[in-house]
Order: C-alpha cells, then structure tokens, then sequence
C-alpha cells in the first residue's frame, strides 16, 4: 500500500515557525502526534468524511477537526444557510433574529433547557458556568474531575502548568471518576463552600481508557448537589450530539443545571452554547459575559441548519453505528495479527489503545502508520466519528489497518502466540 | 522550600555529580585528578550534604554524609552554597585543615574547569569535543534536577502528585549520551547511561548540536519536536510532566 509523504506540510511548519510560538499551538500542535513526521500539518481542503493535506493526501478523518465537523465538510445544506445568513449581515451593530431562533430551537430540543446563551469556544462555556455557580451559591469552591479537562482557561489547568498560579487553582477540588464517595468527602470537608460540580458526561481524558458512568453515578451526584444546593455543570462539548440529540445527560439519563456544549453543534462554524434550566436562567443574567464576535448570526444559522439535520437523519445514531462497525472491524483485525486493541468510551467518540504495549509505542507506531496510508488516527487522544464516514470508508480503513499492522511488523509476533496456542492444546 | 534552598539541592545534587564524568571524560582533569584520594564533604546548614569522593583516578559524587571525610566545608546557609558555586564566596572548612592548600588550589582548578565546561560560549561551542562534553554534563543536570524540583519546589507538587510510574530515558543520537528518570510510588530519581528497566517514554534529539540547544532552551520544544528534531515516544505524560518541571531548571542554573 502507498505511503505518504509531507515534504509541503514540512516546508510551511518551518515558515511558522518563524513567526507563530510552536509554528503551530494549541490542540493542533504536531508535538503529540507520534512522530509528527507521520502526520499531515497543514490541510489544503475537506469533503464529506475526508480532508486533503497541502501535499494532496488524501485522509479518511477520524479526528473531524477535533470534533465540531459532525456531519461532514463542506456539508450543503449547513453551508447554504451560512451563505443566506451571510447575504443578510454576519457581525452586526445588533444581533440577527437567528439568535433567537437558534435559542427557542435549542430549548425546545436540549432535555430540560430553560435558556440557550452563545458564545465560540468550549472554554468560554465553563468558565460562564463556573461563574453563574458561583454566583448563585455565593460559594467559591468548584468540584472537578482529575484529568478531567474543561478548557485552557488558567482555573482549568493544572498548577505547576506555565502561566498559573496557585490562587488561579486554590477553589478547584478534583477528585477521581465515578466516585460518589469522594463527593461526599469533598462536601464534608468543605462544608458550604462548594458552589459547582462540573464534569464531563462520561470520563474521556487522554492516555487512558475512557470510562463510562457507573450505574447509579449521574443520579447520586445530582442527589448530592441537590441536597447541598451545588450547581451540576456538565461539560458536553466533546460528546454533545454525538451520544444522543437532546444532550448527552438525555443519554444517561439525568438532569444537570447548565449543560455547555461546542465543537458539533455548528459543524465547524466557531459557535458554543450554555443551555439551562429555567430556574437557572435569572442566575445566568446576574452575570456579565460577552465577547466581540459572540454575536455572529452566520455561526448561529450554521448551528441551526446542523442541529435540524443531526435531527432529521438522527445523527446520533448513525455515529454510534458506524463507529461499532469500525470499533468491531479495527478489534478483529488487531487479533488476526495477535494483538488486542481495547476500546473504550461511546463508539462515536472512543478512544483505543493495543494492550500488548504499556508504553503505547506500538500502539503509537500502528496510529502513525495508518495516518501514512490515508487513515487519520492519533494516539492518545479519542476519535470522532461523523455522520458522514460511509460503508467504503469503513472498508478502506479496515485495510488501511490491516496493511499497517503488517508494517509493524506484529505478523511474526502473532503466528508465534498462535503457534504457542496450537502447542499448548 | 525557599529560593536558595531548591538551588542548593540543584547544585549539590544536579550540578555537583557532573564532576564524576569530568574526571572521566576531560583529559585535563582525568591528569589533575590522577594521584588524589581524598573525601570531601559538603555540610548546608539547613539545607543538604553531599560529598565527593577522589580515589584511583575516579570521582565519586553521593548523597548525605561520607564516613570519614578528609575535609569538611561548612556552608552557614543555602545561599552561602549557592555564592560559593557561583564563585562569588568561599566555605568554611571544619574538618582536614591540612588540606587547605589543596582546597584552594587544586580543588579549585577541577571545579573551575567544571564551570569551564557548565557555562559555555557560542565559540566554545564550535569545537566538538566541548560541545559533546557541555552536552553530556547538561544532560546529566537536566535529569538529575527533576527529582530534587519535584520534592523541593512547591509550586510542582501537583505535578509530582500526577507523575505516572515509569523511566523515562533522554538520548542524543547516534550514539551520544543517556540519562533517565525513574518515577516511582511518588518519588523520583534519575540516572546516567541506559536504564536498567525498559524505559516507558524516550526523548531522542538528533545530534548533540541538537541536543545542546534544546537542552540549553534555545529551541522551543513543540517546534523541535514537530519538525523531528527530537523525537518523543511512550507515555507523553511522563515527557509532558518532566518537561514542565525542568522549564523551571533555569530560574536557578541559568
């Protein structure tokens, strides 16, 4: 099989980085992909399921941009409304009415919404939450997950992390996943003083397995918030419309106060969303929060036109779907040549790791290799599925991991665990 | 713990090793070093101890008290340390009065041609061997000043309490030095050479020229690291944490 090669994307990371810090930062940092000079840095351009670097390689994307491309590139029917609303006036001296439409939409269709307020980033969302809990309650404190991550905001980061300070993190208590009890703790030790506990729907950080909740868990915490007057913040930016339309708590089936949700909501238009209960919308007016373009109307018509199609071809669905069939088919392949690839998370968003390496090198080396011949797969942090993969893309993918296995050479490695099987019986 | 204090665990126990591959590896201080034997003893008063040990022709650089020392030097404080390693105060011998004359002139030479090699210039660093010693020795001090941040500095707390178990192992390629890194059960410990267990995550840098401007901070890590100059692989978190950690190796050794 074709292997690719990025002298173009090569070429241009060394242009910024004479003049952008990390020539290119943040998320889409090089730096963790293993070895970046497997991957692509730079794309040229993106169609349905797929994205072309700026040397013409062609990917079947499992990352979607991070998330927020949902329904695929360039998608018709959610470009067409940008266009309309873009013919009307996009940042204007006040807003568009699609404000409002997109706001009674998403309270209409988020499980019990109240409110819709707008803004770009994730990040933008859970320090609002942050700040209505605090607000609120009266109360400083904020629970949160260990590893769990809401952001890059300085309260978000972990101390000792460039750029904060101990006061930036001295009200944030983390505690481990899944653990009502430590909650418990957490509350005793601090009676009265913990205004917010915010945590994503089910526990995807990077590096390790994801965890889904345990059965009970969502509902023992909104219990222990609602017997402590905490505010339950749940952060589904990553998961939101991936797991269910209505918000992934519909899919857990719990009820949170504020729900903050980005990346699928406007298939790759900059746009973010805290939706709430209607008892919490006067604590959200309390609080001062704005920004330049937070008030785009062409990201909000993208939104709209996203959210209505998501409905219409149920979304959800079709990503958990095809994200079991590729789970199912990456599994077999993986044991055909000896090895067990685990898989962790919702199928829409999972996150993968080959057992038989606790170093993840291999695991890295598998990712690298199937990047190199057209399948975007990174290492360490959970894939994204979108309503877009097909039938053929699953299928060339399947043997995109099937030939990068033999790259790695595993084959030998398999034969002789079944070699050793066949002796044993 | 206090400015001075961290630093004086920096240099005792980050800066001060480096004169066992001096005296190995640098044929003036190997002929210099030749004939002693002799145990020196390092004493902070509220701060560490270490000591280094010459005998045969090797240098020995340990923890704590040697038992028994030839000379003592007392330092009255951290930052008393810290003057004398930056050349700017001398310590206070309590012990082996003998060796005065050996202190102030021929201990003196070696740790002079320590700071030779520590604190280099761009025209030092056109001659190879100087490069490939200077990197060595900076190598060594990066991985050496983890375990004493981690358990000295505050600020870090959280990230030694989030450093994953594991060896993380620092090579220049092709064939330059190694050093590593050891978490374990919350402490950490580092080393020179290969590790004896399989290392969860390595750093690579390319060649020593490479190394010495990633080491030295010259090169910004995500660029270096993107563009394949120095290659990470394994648990990124164990990379992630220590390079965060030896971020703040400067604010002292600089």
């Amino acid at each position: 099989m074709k292997t690719y090669t990025f002298a173009k994307s090569q070429a241009l990371f060394r242009r910024a980085a004479q003049v952008i810090p990390c020539g290119i930062y943040g998320h889409m940092s090089p730096a963790p992909l293993v070895p970046p000079t497997a991957y692509p840095f730079f794309a040229a351009r993106g169609k349905g399921s797929r994205f072309w670097d700026v040397d013409g390689n062609e990917f079947i994307d499992y990352m979607c941009a991070y998330g927020p491309m949902v329904l695929g590139y360039n998608h018709p029917v959610v470009d067409e409304a940008v266009r309309k609303q873009l013919e009307q006036g996009n940042t204007l001296t006040a807003p568009a009415p699609i404000m409002v439409e997109l706001a009674e939409y998403l309270v209409e269709l988020i499980a019990g919404a109240g409110f819709a307020y707008f803004a770009k980033n994730g990040g933008d969302m859970t320090s609002y939450a942050t700040m209505i809990a605090r607000s609120a309650t009266g109360r400083k404190k904020i629970v949160a997950i260990k590893g769990g991550y809401h952001g890059v905001a300085s309260w978000m980061q972990g101390g000792g992390h460039h750029g904060v300070v101990d006061e930036d993190v001295e009200n944030m208590i983390r505690i481990p996943w899944n653990d009502v009890a430590a909650f418990e703790k957490a509350i005793a030790r601090h009676p009265g003083q913990i205004a917010g506990f915010i945590a994503t729907p089910y526990h995807h950080p990077t590096f390790v397995d994801n965890e889904l909740p345990a059965e009970g868990y969502w509902q023992n915490i909104r219990r222990l918030c609602d017997r402590e007057g905490i505010v339950l913040i749940i952060d589904d930016v990553r998961c939101g419309f991936r797991l269910d339309i209505r918000g992934s708590h519909a899919y857990f089936g719990f009820q949170p106060d504020l729900v903050c949700f980005c990346k699928a909501i406007g298939n790759g238009y900059p746009i973010s969303a805290l939706v709430g209960t209607k008892k919490m919308q006067n604590e959200a007016a309390k609080v001062f929060y704005t920004g330049s373009y937070w008030f785009q109307a062409a990201p909000m018509a993208a939104a709209l036109a996203t959210l209505k199609e998501l409905k219409r071809i149920d979304g959800p669905k079709r990503m958990l779907d095809y994200g079991k069939r590729l789970l199912d088919g990456l599994t077999e392949v993986a044991r055909h040549h000896g090895l067990d690839l685990k898989t962790t998370g919702a199928p829409s968003l999972p996150y993968l790791r080959l057992t038989d390496d606790e170093t993840l090198m291999q695991h890295q080396d598998w990712c690298a290799e199937c990047t190199r011949r057209g399948a975007y797969f990174t290492s360490h942090h959970n894939w994204f599925m979108s309503a877009a993969h097909t039938a053929e893309d699953l299928q060339r993918t399947l043997d995109i991991a099937d030939d990068a296995f033999k790259a790695i050479g595993t084959t030998s490695k398999g034969e002789r665990r079944a070699t050793n099987r066949a002796r044993k019986k | 713990m206090c400015f001075e204090r961290v630093k004086a665990h920096l240099n005792l126990h980050a800066v001060l090793p480096n004169l066992e591959d001096l005296v190995r590896l640098d044929p003036e201080a190997r002929q210099l070093t030749r004939d002693w034997q002799i145990a020196i003893q390092f004493v902070v008063r509220q701060g560490p101890k270490a000591h280094v040990v010459f005998k045969q022709g090797a240098c020995t650089v340990g923890r704590g008290l040697h038992v028994p020392p030839s000379v003592v030097l007392f330092f009255a404080s951290p930052a008393h340390l810290n003057r004398m390693f930056d050349g700017k105060s001398n310590p206070v011998p309590l012990w082996g009065f003998t060796k005065l004359p050996f202190l102030s002139r021929d201990f003196a030479k070696l740790t002079d041609r320590l700071t030779y090699f520590l604190k280099p210039s761009e025209a030092l660093l056109e001659d190879p061997s100087y490069l490939a010693l200077n990197t060595r020795l900076t190598l060594n001090t990066a991985a050496y000043a983890v375990p004493e941040l981690l358990a000295h500095r505050r600020e870090l707390r959280p990230i030694a309490a989030g450093l994953p178990d594991g060896v993380v192992q620092l090579q220049v390629l092709p064939d330059g030095p190694s050093a590593y890194v050891v978490s374990a059960d919350g402490k950490t410990s580092a080393g020179r050479g290969e590790p004896a267990q399989r290392p969860m995550a390595r750093m690579a840098m390319k060649d020593m020229a490479t190394a010495n401007a990633f080491l030295s901070g010259k090169l910004d890590s995500f660029t270096a690291i993107a563009a394949g100059d120095v290659s990470i692989r394994g648990q990124l978190p164990l990379l992630d944490a220590m390079s965060l950690v030896l971020d703040h190796v400067p604010k002292y050794l600089s």
